[in-house]
């Protein structure tokens, strides 16, 4: 089971308590598990996770684990010491890089092992794959996008938008474990607390998965970082009319060191790439400025840019719905504006 | 001399006169089958009933195919037109005339009717032909393409025509000379030329050139009667019919339904599915091009000319033996590109002097794509598909049907007993904010007039206009059919409302499925309003107003003047009209579903129709739809935008002109 | 069913699963919660098929038209969601099987994903299981996947694109959607996939003569009963997440205009804004 080989990593970096208490006697105490990838490391994402995992912890008056599956450097397990009561470790060769089936298998083994009352993933789009079926395997009950977390009698509330944003849900989990997938980005990101040296590793018996071949992964389509840690996001929308006017926004995000958006409809229609794509089957973004040109706002939008700080619009409709979200906007015709405002822009920014 | 003998010998100088009489049978058997080739064609359509109402028809035939009325909307055509058309009526009537004479023994050409018809009138009526054909071939020869399709056929029929012409006042010239014809003087064009060959000619050579000339005149003319029937100049037989034919609704109500219990083709992809009068429609073609000219897709450069569309069917009908191969994508001109172009607004037909129906034939082609195909453009599949699960065409729109009447005190028929008048708010009116305010100025109108009327409020739904127009005839009859069972179940006697497109589809496109109410657009009953005193306007604002005329209030359902009335009574300077108003208006660009399209930068019917109002120098452009409303104003805004100095002209409905002089406020423009 | 494609022996058995939902463009100011607090009310609202249940439905079209087969679709709810197959049988698919619910409250994800489960079980082997990603209303994201653990098969999330191999009948190959890009992957069937949009699964729209056809076409129609669900099962699944509260967010943002005599003006005030943002972001 979980044996922890401890000893040979205790040198290296920081002294490592054999066995953990908690772990003891079963189920003495109950745990909350935030999960963090080898394969991502701690950003702003695990943060979030951990930082969830932290306040329903303690919500709860339960102990926060946190789990690294996949790659888990020293470096690494160093940094996540800061942020939980104990660490647990799941590595595998198998656990390299994602996989859906073999790190589902791994997850439920070590879950198993664990067994915890609640397990926060972030909410990229493995971790939305892994969290219903996690759930089902381990007789629990499940839910996503969770915007707020708390623990009350034993039980997990979750708070998310429902009906494309027209409604907010809280929703008890009363079946026990609880796995979520949270909005990362949109959490506190976690305290640093006393380092702890509770740290066990986990030994996992998996076979590779035959199933599903991974043949080619495509990343950073943008050549750029992730759209979710933009500070500035230009985005377009159905109002733009074609591929076209695109690099036009683009110039204009690129003397902002922004990042280019775009709504459901721009990406429909093949103008840009579905990754591009801001709201609530897209990306959900937090940037500093969300510039929505020629974007109408439908509430399904809305929903991807909720969490960002200044949001501002340019329309030819003033009745446009994207207005009622924006601090300002200006109403025109957007071919009219982003050249010059571009112009100006490289003067103020200089 | 006693006119009572005046009369001339028929043949005269002319022999072996059998031989005449021998080349008629050739002749008419060839422009027999000529004819009998287009009517073959027609028999192929589908029947349709066009025979009805026929004292109608005749004063309907009699305003266009004699007095010419559509002819004379282009003066200049009109007129040489006109002469060509009178002129060769008098020669037909001058040569049947010595048909009875002479081969039916019956002798009436004699005596003063010779005198003054035969002699005098035909020959004033033959060189005003002359003069017609002349007029014709200086604006064939020298204008530039369009409208006109230069073609070796329409060349050389005027060629034809006018040697016809002139070599028959040669033989009358030689004749009155040889004869020395004591009435000579009564045919003045053919005494001058008597005059000027007796000049230098002997009475001997004329006799000679005279029975030459006159068998190579006999020769082009039978020669030409033989041809006609494969020129265009089969007009003068299939345009009558055409006229006669001619459909008696308004334009607006032109379409026809389809049976989806019968097993029909589902609109027109092949000649077969035409009916006989579609056929018709392509073979009384004159070719003139006025359709094209007056397309207001055609005019900010886009594919469609409904001209090239009807001539480029009407070759395929003689040029394919099988008529149930594909038309549509068999030219450019009948390229779903060139269909779905199409705003329906019927300037087209409104401009046919032969009442070919052009629209109509487009709506058919695009049936068949939105219904057999399933292929629309993206942005009209969108619309369609908010019609089918919402009823209304605005996907992604934040409004409800109710939200324009917040604040107002607005019956809804389901909360009242009663009403005499049904207020028809629309989508535009409904869900479109700029078009929510003429709706509140509407309402705020019928209020102060004391009229009990009320509205459908969410029970309401598109009367189907924009889906049948982008072909989606289905959808249209489902819609139409809920609201006719919504305006049955409340008994509904008048409908009033302020979108020319309900109003047309209310009024003329309803009873076909069994709704039949009086439907009123509200320009037409504000006016009544007004002049039975129950609102009383008075008129403060100085603006200078110009009307535009929506196309399926105007062109299509004949209604000008309401509306205008409306804009005098509302404000003070008499109003100004635009060169393109009334039956002539220019289409917004909003019928047809365009609406719903994003047009190609360059190729907005909107702005163009905006630097028209722009040179009026108005301050403000009256509108009486929903469409025309958002249509002009992103036009106007867009070609002030790219030039500041332009006048800012607002665009309000003349509800809203009317509203702003009858509440007690002054008013701001 | 659609024969073949040319080298292709063996004809994929396609399910697609398919929800109806509120109307997700129901405009904001219409939205309303029902008396009890604990779900949409459906007031004036219509019921549309699921966006992302359509973007699978397009999915498995393409495929059947490349690669030939047979596609069924299924869906679990109140009695007009025969609407939403009858619009799929107006698409051309082979059957559709409507499971009525007779349960008093709304089904969750555990509940819709062990009756569709039996249902499956019931109609025989498929190939290929499709369902959306999410749907517009509670968007749980969760159908799919738990389908896949009822049917004990793999799952591939997020999919939108889907081929036949050209050598090995039981091997799909399937294009999904990531964070950063996308990933290709080979799939052996059976095998659930939840599909995504993207601009090549636009739903197409169907041909009126079908649409006519479609009501006349037949329909399997099974209750809850029929299936043989355990109604014990069904109520610790129901029992399993619980709606303790449902709230029309507020929001307050108030827009400033950027105004200004010219066009320059206003163009030089919003650059300020923007820049005064950009600089402190």
């Amino acid at each position: 089971m979980w044996l922890a080989p401890a000893a040979q990593v205790e040198n290296k970096v920081i002294a490592f308590r054999l066995l953990p208490t908690f772990y003891k006697g079963s189920s003495l105490t109950s745990v909350v598990v935030s999960c963090i990838f080898g394969w991502t490391g701690i950003d702003r994402a695990a943060l979030g996770v951990l930082g969830a995992g932290q306040r329903l912890s303690r919500d709860l008056a339960y102990k926060h684990v946190g789990l690294i599956v996949g790659p888990a450097s020293d470096a690494l397990i160093a940094e996540a010491t800061k942020f939980s009561d104990s660490i647990a470790v799941a590595d595998h060769p198998l656990l390299d890089s994602y996989h859906s089936e073999t790190t589902l298998t791994a997850l439920t083994e070590v879950c198993k092992q664990l067994n915890p009352k609640a397990v926060l993933l972030g909410n990229d789009t493995y971790c939305q794959e892994l969290v219903p079926r996690l759930a089902h395997r381990l007789g629990g009950s499940a839910a996503g996008d969770a915007l707020k977390l708390s623990g009350r009698n034993e039980t997990v509330l979750v708070t998310r938008s429902v009906y494309g944003g027209k409604a907010q849900a809280t929703i008890k989990l009363s079946r026990a474990p609880a796995i979520l997938w949270v909005r990362a980005r949109a959490q506190e990101p976690a305290q640093q607390q006393a380092l702890t040296t509770d740290l066990t590793r986990l030994t996992l018996t998996l076979e590779p998965n035959t199933k599903i071949k991974l043949v080619d992964r495509q990343t950073e389509m943008q050549g750029t970082a992730r759209l979710e840690d933009a500070r500035v996001i230009v985005s377009g929308g159905r109002g733009l009319g074609g591929s076209e006017p695109f690099t036009q926004l683009r110039a204009l995000a690129e003397i902002m060191g922004g990042q280019m958006a775009a709504s459901r409809a721009a990406c429909d229609a093949g103008w840009v790439p579905a990754e591009w794509q801001v709201g609530q089957t897209g990306k959900k973004v937090s940037p500093q400025l969300y510039l929505a040109i020629a974007i109408s706002g439908a509430s399904q939008h809305i929903m991807g840019i909720a969490d960002a700080k200044t949001i501002a619009a340019i329309n030819l409709d003033p009745d446009a719905p994207i207005f009622q979200h924006c601090q300002f906007g200006l109403v025109e015709d957007y071919r009219q504006v982003v050249g010059p405002l571009r112009e100006k822009l490289i003067e103020l920014l200089a | 001399m006693n006119g009572e003998h005046a009369t001339r010998e028929v043949f005269w100088n002319v022999s072996q006169v059998w031989v005449m009489y021998v080349l008629l049978i050739p002749t008419m058997l060839v422009a027999g089958y000529g004819i009998y080739r287009r009517f073959r064609t027609w028999r192929r359509g589908r029947p349709e009933q066009r025979f009805d109402q026929p004292w109608v028809r005749i004063q309907f035939l009699f305003r266009h195919a004699v007095v010419q009325q559509a002819t004379w909307q282009k003066r200049f055509a009109g007129f040489f037109h006109a002469l060509i058309f009178w002129g060769m009526v008098n020669l037909t009537v001058a040569t049947t005339v010595v048909l009875v004479h002479h081969d039916f023994g019956l002798p009436i050409m004699q005596g003063q009717f010779y005198l003054w018809f035969q002699s005098l009138t035909v020959d004033i009526f033959g060189a005003l032909t002359i003069l017609g054909l002349s007029l014709a071939a200086v604006r064939r020869w020298t204008s530039p393409s369009m409208p006109l399709v230069h073609s070796w056929e329409a060349s050389m029929i005027l060629i034809l025509l006018l040697t016809i012409l002139f070599s028959g006042f040669l033989l009358e010239g030689w004749r009155i000379a040889a004869t020395n014809d004591p009435w000579g003087m009564w045919s003045p064009f053919g005494y001058v030329i008597a005059m000027a060959s007796l000049s230098w000619m002997s009475i001997p050579a004329m006799q000679w050139t005279h029975a030459v000339t006159w068998w190579f005149h006999m020769g082009l003319v039978f020669g030409f009667l033989a041809w006609a029937p494969y020129t265009k100049l089969l007009h003068p037989l299939t345009a009558v019919l055409n006229l006669y034919t001619a459909p008696l609704s308004p334009i607006g109500g032109s379409l026809h339904a389809i049976d989806f219990d019968k097993n029909e083709s589902l609109g027109v992809n092949a000649l077969s599915s035409f009916t006989w009068k579609d056929l018709l429609d392509l073979d009384a073609c004159t070719e003139c091009g006025r359709c094209t000219a007056v397309c207001p897709a055609n005019a900010v450069g886009k594919l469609l000319s409904p001209r090239d569309l009807i001539l480029d069917l009407r070759h395929l009908s003689r040029t394919q033996d099988d008529f149930s191969k594909p038309i549509i994508d068999a030219t450019p001109a009948l390229s779903p590109e060139a269909l779905w172009a199409c705003t329906t607004c019927g300037a087209c037909v409104e401009s046919c002097p032969v009442s070919i129906a052009q629209m109509p034939k487009i709506v058919d082609m695009r049936r068949h794509l939105a219904m057999e195909e399933a292929v629309l453009p993206d942005t009209m599949e969108k619309a369609i598909g908010s019609l089918e699960a919402r009823g209304h065409p605005y996907a992604g729109t934040q409004f409800s049907r109710l939200d324009w009447m917040k604040g107002l005190e607005v019956p809804q028929r389901a909360d009242i007993q009663e009403c005499d008048v049904l207020l028809w708010v629309g989508c535009g009116g409904a869900l479109v904010e700029r078009n929510q305010r003429v709706t509140r100025a509407m309402a705020q109108l019928l209020d102060k007039a004391g009229v009990n009327y009320a509205v459908l409020g969410r029970e309401e739904r598109c009367t189907g206009d924009p889906a049948r127009r982008m072909g989606n005839e289905f959808l249209f009859q489902k819609l139409a059919g809920e609201n006719i069972a919504t305006l049955q179940r409340y008994q509904v006697k008048t409908v009033v409302t302020a979108c020319p497109h309900c109003f047309n589809t209310l009024r003329n496109e309803y009873p076909e499925l069994g709704g039949n109410f009086e439907v009123l657009h509200h320009s037409q009953f504000l006016e009544r309003l007004v002049s039975e005193g129950k609102l009383s306007p008075k008129a403060q604002s100085e603006a200078k107003v110009t009307f535009h005329d929506p196309c399926y209030l105007g062109r299509q359902n004949n209604i000008f003047d309401a509306p205008r009335q409306l804009v005098q009574i509302s404000v003070r300077p008499a109003s100004v009209e635009m060169e393109k108003s009334r039956e002539k208006s220019f289409c917004c660009g909003g019928g047809g579903g365009m609406s719903f399209v994003d047009e190609p930068a360059n190729q907005r019917v909107n702005q163009e129709r905006a630097r028209q109002v722009l040179e009026t120098g108005a301050d403000v452009v009256a509108v009486g739809c929903p469409f025309c409303m958002t249509m002009l104003e992103d036009g106007v805004n867009a070609v002030r935008s790219s030039d500041p100095s332009t006048r800012p002209t607002k665009v309000l409905d003349v509800a809203e002109l009317l509203w702003d002089s009858v509440r007690d406020q002054s008013t701001t423009f | 069913m659609i024969s073949p494609a040319k080298g292709l022996t063996h004809l994929m058995n396609i399910l697609v699963c398919l929800k109806q939902i509120l109307d997700p463009e129901l405009p904001s100011r219409d939205f309303r919660i029902d008396a009890a607090g604990r779900d949409a009310d459906r007031n004036t609202a219509g019921l549309v098929m699921n966006i992302f249940c359509a973007n699978a439905l397009e999915t498995a079209l393409q495929f059947r038209e490349k690669h030939g087969g047979k596609i069924t679709v299924i869906t679990f709810g109140v009695p007009s969601a025969e609407e939403i197959l009858r619009k799929a049988l107006a698409l051309r698919v082979d059957s559709a099987v409507l499971i009525r619910s007779d349960l008093s409250q709304r089904p969750n994800p555990w509940c819709i994903a062990r009756v569709l489960a039996a249902a499956i079980r019931k109609l025989g082997d498929f190939d290929l299981v499709l369902t959306g990603r999410e749907s517009g209303d509670w968007g749980d994201g969760q159908t799919g996947a738990l389908l896949a653990e009822e049917l004990g098969r793999p799952c591939v999330s997020l999919a939108d694109e889907l081929k036949a191999d050209t050598v090995n009948t039981a091997l799909v190959r399937i294009r999904r959607q990531t964070d950063q890009g996308w990933e290709a992957l080979e799939a052996s069937t059976p095998l659930v996939i939840t599909v995504t949009n993207n601009e090549h699964n636009v739903p197409r729209i169907a041909k009126t003569r079908d649409v006519m056809q479609a009501f006349r076409q037949p329909l399997t129609t099974w209750s809850l009963a029929e299936l043989g669900v355990d109604a014990q099962s069904i109520s610790e699944d129901l029992a399993c997440t619980e709606v303790v509260e449902l709230a029309i967010p507020i929001k307050q943002t108030h827009c400033e205009w950027v105004t200004g005599e010219t066009l320059d003006d206003r163009i030089s005030l919003l650059a300020k804004r923007i820049a005064t943002v950009v600089q402190s972001a």
